[in-house]
């Protein structure tokens, strides 16, 4: 019985599942009502699975572990929810009469998400992983008017479909060149089989699922869109919480090579260099603010991926402190963008015009939010750059440092013309006011702060960091 | 030399300086948008404190002493031996004083500002928090971490009170310098890492050692990532641009102290930690050096737009810098920093100057004005006097420290030493000429109203002719000190 306590965060979703199910079957919820519910249950959620964090142990036949590395990543998980449902005061983007099932697909979304970082055993994190997309592929075309998003929703669900579909596959041979399901038992195998070429090929193609969720060129196709077309507050899950899960994983299925098959590494190197450029080349063009961040979200797929690719202790942490920073300076972004657009439409970058007027408080958090995406210091994203960079160097990967720095720059210049928009241009014409509560100020204050905090006194979440992959195998 | 974790020696004078500079940062941020006089009262205060306790370093320094002096050393993160670690020695007392003066002098020269006060205000001393980082930090984190945060306010501080093609000059200079620290960072993980990746602290690396062909690669990605930050050619040309649409004390804060920036991280991170690799590249860099003295010469001859002049140069005389860094002899490294003192004093007089000319007559096209000398007396007194000190005059403080560098280079590498004492030639033709067409011959009618420079208005110019003439008479004040660390550090070469 007292191993129940292991699963509660999961459990405490499970419920919060149930009750949104049910709110989702009255006809005529308030949405109101709805929101007050679910910010106080996702805040709740998030102080279960911190309480929860120190737990250890298996549960499920050694299926599912419950570590250090798991019970971070669930934190990530519920804060991401948490911050999700926070901006989730003004759903415009969402008809009203489904905003019930909105609040109830987010919570088996983070149900599933939790799980996913918790499975220890490839059936199980295929599951976890369908459970989630699945309610992604619900998520993303319940926007209002979905009529003219709806290729979205389809696109999604196809790519989707395909890489899942790849990643059994892979998994398939995983499982003939180790006869075993289980990862702590293919760690041990797969290093004697990895100089065959299909155990680098399953274990590339299992990994071709995350990417996907991660957005990692060439499994990008879908973000731009899916950025675009769903609702506002689902492209923010999508692009914080769901990123989390997935660079876990990556770690994961990446530690299962122990650094052993050249190949392998230079294949991740590829993809990342790949990944980076890419993204970072063609977010110049950009007019959409959001698509803008869909490109830049494929870069930084790339950036955490050079983290991993080293192997070592200290790479990992790097990706995991990584992909903290990159949780929050993304929300910070678009909980601007949700509170510039509260009617739920899709913000250009010129609508961002005389932003420094119209809310000084947003203005300043956006542009924070970017600087740190362009990895520049005193913001948690630089110090997340850094490590990354750092961890690849005592590697030796001279070369890739410099095209990520490359890159880096490159960067930087969309992320001026957004900010430029913000301080620098003069409106066109009128537009609507932004309205910031209470609650706006109070984030937004927390962001900034956090954001410049952990930048600059890094000492303690590095050691977080360190601590959370000590206990990978 | 074995250190403790923490250790502090007496008062922490040097986080004083640097922390002065981000509360005033603070306090403007919470003056309401409607008093923007007390924005400026305030600022000045700061620069005031932060001139006085700089003034206060530079005198206390002991150039008998030597060494590192006033340090401060608190481990910062553990697992990557990052340590917080302030210290001055000979090389970094000039420019920090430099800074507190061209700060100082910047925030009067920005006395009439009145679009956005509080926003400038800031954003200035973000930046000028930043340069005093870079200065007195002996970590190679913090020296990367502060290089950026000087950085990113250049562009904001162009884009909006900027002139003259300004998002472009701000676009442009932000993306070159950025792409700078794209190579510096690299180079300093990649010593980091070869050094067991244990400490970034300066001097602990540098007493771990380095192989020659980590030196060679590690030097030639510092040199080029600092490089471009002190416009070496033919990385300069973001420099004209962004002076000439930065605002005034921009462009004094910019060329006088930011491009310093870039020539002491040359010295303090990359000839500290890769002797072999300058002595591999040192002809590159005496050639590159060469080239921008010339260059900026003749390019200075043919501008028309007078910031345009300056910002060439600058180019000229940050080649003079790096003239003198690849000598390696101590003559040569005494007279560049010499000379980074005392071209940061002298472009920012050049800029107050011209800021003053711009701000009244709304143009900086030389064919424009002309005969200046006669309406505006002391307004034109100013830039004469700088063009003086740009051509090497004796009494000002730069002769000193372009004849140091020009003696040892001429004695190390005797062509392109030659040469580049002939490109002074040419820069003192162009530097007549500007004066001559700008100053002098005949008065345009349309500047006549204008009133010559109030006392109050010329004080940040009065106090860097000031310094000029005083360093230019008494050249050991300062030559002392900046020997008593490059001594030690060419004896170890």
């Amino acid at each position: 019985m007292m191993k129940w306590t292991l699963f509660s965060p999961e459990l405490y979703y499970v419920a919060v599942a149930s009750v949104f199910f049910v709110c989702s079957l009255e006809k005529k919820a308030d949405p109101r009502r709805l929101y007050r519910w679910a910010v106080i249950l996702a805040g709740v959620g998030l102080a279960v699975t911190v309480a929860c964090a120190r737990m250890e142990g298996f549960l499920f036949f050694d299926s599912y572990k419950v570590d250090l590395f798991s019970q971070v990543f669930k934190v990530f998980l519920a804060l991401g929810m948490f911050f999700v449902v926070m901006v989730c005061s003004e759903l415009h983007g969402i008809e009203p009469r489904k905003h019930g099932e909105f609040y109830f697909l987010l919570s088996v979304c983070t149900l599933a998400m939790m799980m996913l970082v918790s499975a220890v055993e490839l059936l199980t994190i295929y599951i976890a992983l369908e459970l989630s997309s699945y309610s992604l592929y619900l998520l993303v075309p319940m926007r209002h008017r979905a009529d003219e998003y709806v290729e979205t929703g389809i696109k999604y669900f196809m790519v989707g479909a395909t890489a899942s579909a790849l990643m059994i596959f892979g998994m398939s041979y995983l499982f003939g060149m180790t006869h075993t399901t289980y990862v702590a038992d293919i760690i041990r195998k797969l290093p004697e089989v990895l100089n065959q070429p299909a155990a680098v090929v399953g274990l590339l193609l299992a990994l071709g699922g995350f990417f996907f969720k991660q957005a990692l060129f060439p499994f990008h196709i879908w973000a731009p869109d899916v950025y675009q077309g769903a609702a506002n507050q689902v492209t923010t899950y999508i692009a914080t919480a769901s990123k989390m899960a997935a660079a876990a994983m990556v770690i994961r299925f990446v530690g299962m090579s122990t650094g052993q098959s050249e190949v392998f590494i230079e294949i991740l190197v590829v993809l990342s260099v790949l990944s980076m450029t890419f993204g970072n080349l063609v977010a110049i063009v950009q007019k959409d603010i959001k698509r803008l961040l869909a490109y830049s979200s494929i870069a930084h797929a790339g950036y955490m991926l050079i983290g991993i690719l080293c192997m070592t202790q200290r790479g990992y942490s790097s990706a995991v402190y990584y992909a903290l920073a990159y949780l929050v300076m993304n929300f910070a972004c678009f909980m601007v963008i949700i509170k510039v657009a509260p009617d739920g439409h899709n913000l250009q970058i010129k609508e961002l015009a005389g932003l420094h007027k119209r809310s000084p408080l947003l203005a300043m958090t956006l542009m924070l939010a970017l600087f740190g995406l362009a990895g520049i210091p005193p913001t948690l994203g630089f110090t997340g750059k850094f490590l990354v960079f750092a961890a690849a160097l005592e590697k030796g990967y001279l070369l890739l440092v410099i095209i990520g720095m490359i890159n880096a720059t490159i960067s930087l210049y969309y992320y001026l013309i957004v900010i430029k928009a913000a301080y620098l241009l003069e409106p066109v014409r009128e537009y609507a006011p932004v309205r910031v509560d209470t609650w706006t100020r109070v984030m937004s204050a927390v962001l900034v702060i956090a954001m410049v905090y952990v930048g600059i006194f890094p000492d303690r979440f590095v050691a977080l960091a360190e601590a959370t992959v000590a206990v990978l195998p | 030399m074995l250190m403790t974790a923490m250790e502090f020696a007496q008062f922490p004078i040097l986080s004083a300086i640097l922390f002065s500079t981000l509360l005033a940062l603070l306090v403007i941020l919470f003056i309401p948008d409607d008093r923007p006089k007390l924005v400026k009262q305030v600022s000045l205060g700061f620069a005031a404190l932060g001139l006085a306790l700089s003034l206060y370093v530079y005198f206390a320094f002991d150039p008998q002493k030597g060494g590192l002096q006033f340090v401060e050393r608190v481990l910062w993160v553990k697992s990557l031996g990052i340590y917080y670690f302030l210290a001055a020695d000979g090389i970094n007392v000039p420019m920090i004083l430099l800074t507190a003066v061209v700060l100082f002098t910047g925030v009067l020269t920005m006395w009439e500002l009145e679009k956005r006060v509080k926003e400038y205000f800031a954003l200035t001393y973000l930046l000028v928090a930043g340069v005093y980082g870079v200065f007195m930090s002996m970590d190679l984190f913090f020296i990367f971490v502060w290089y950026d945060v000087s950085l990113f306010p250049m562009y904001p501080l162009i884009a909006i009170w900027g002139s003259t093609r300004k998002e472009y000059g701000a676009m442009k200079l932000t993306l070159y310098l950025l792409a700078g620290s794209a190579l510096i960072l690299p180079g300093i993980l990649y010593l980091w890492a070869v050094a067991g990746g244990t400490t970034f602290d300066l001097f602990e690396l540098q007493r771990l050692g380095f192989d020659v062909q980590v030196q060679r690669i590690a030097f030639v990605m510092l040199y080029l990532g600092f490089g471009i930050l002190a416009g070496v050619w033919p990385f300069h040309t973001w420099s004209p641009v962004g002076h000439v649409a930065a605002p005034t004390a921009v462009s004094m804060i910019h060329a006088g102290v930011l491009m310093k920036l870039g020539a002491y991280g040359i010295l303090r991170v990359g000839m500290t930690l890769c002797p072999e690799g300058l002595v591999y590249w040192s002809d590159l860099m005496a050639l590159l050096a060469t080239i921008g003295i010339v260059y900026g010469a003749f390019v200075g001859l043919a501008q028309t737009d007078l910031k345009y002049v300056i910002g060439y140069s600058s180019v000229s005389h940050m080649g003079i810098v790096g003239l003198g860094l690849a000598t390696m002899t101590v003559d040569g490294i005494n007279g560049a920093v010499f000379q980074m003192f005392s071209h940061g004093i002298m472009t920012a007089l050049f800029f107050s100057a011209v800021g003053y000319i711009y701000d009244k007559t709304h143009t900086k096209m030389i064919p424009e004005l002309g005969g200046l000398s006669k309406t505006m007396p002391k307004a034109s007194a100013f830039f004469i006097l700088a063009a003086f000190c740009g051509i090497g005059v004796p009494c000002m403080s730069s002769f000193w420290a372009e004849l140091l560098v020009f003696i040892s280079a001429v004695k190390t590498y005797p062509v392109r030493g030659i040469l580049a004492v002939s490109g002074l030639v040419v820069s003192a033709l162009f530097m007549l000429r500007v004066v001559q067409k700008t100053f002098y011959g005949d008065k345009n009618p349309k500047w006549e109203h204008i009133p010559d420079v109030p006392l109050f208005l010329a004080s940040p110019r009065i106090i860097l002719v000031g310094i000029l003439i005083f360093f230019g008479l008494f050249p050991r004040l300062i030559l002392d000190i900046i020997q008593s660390a490059v001594v030690p550090f060419v004896n170890s070469l």
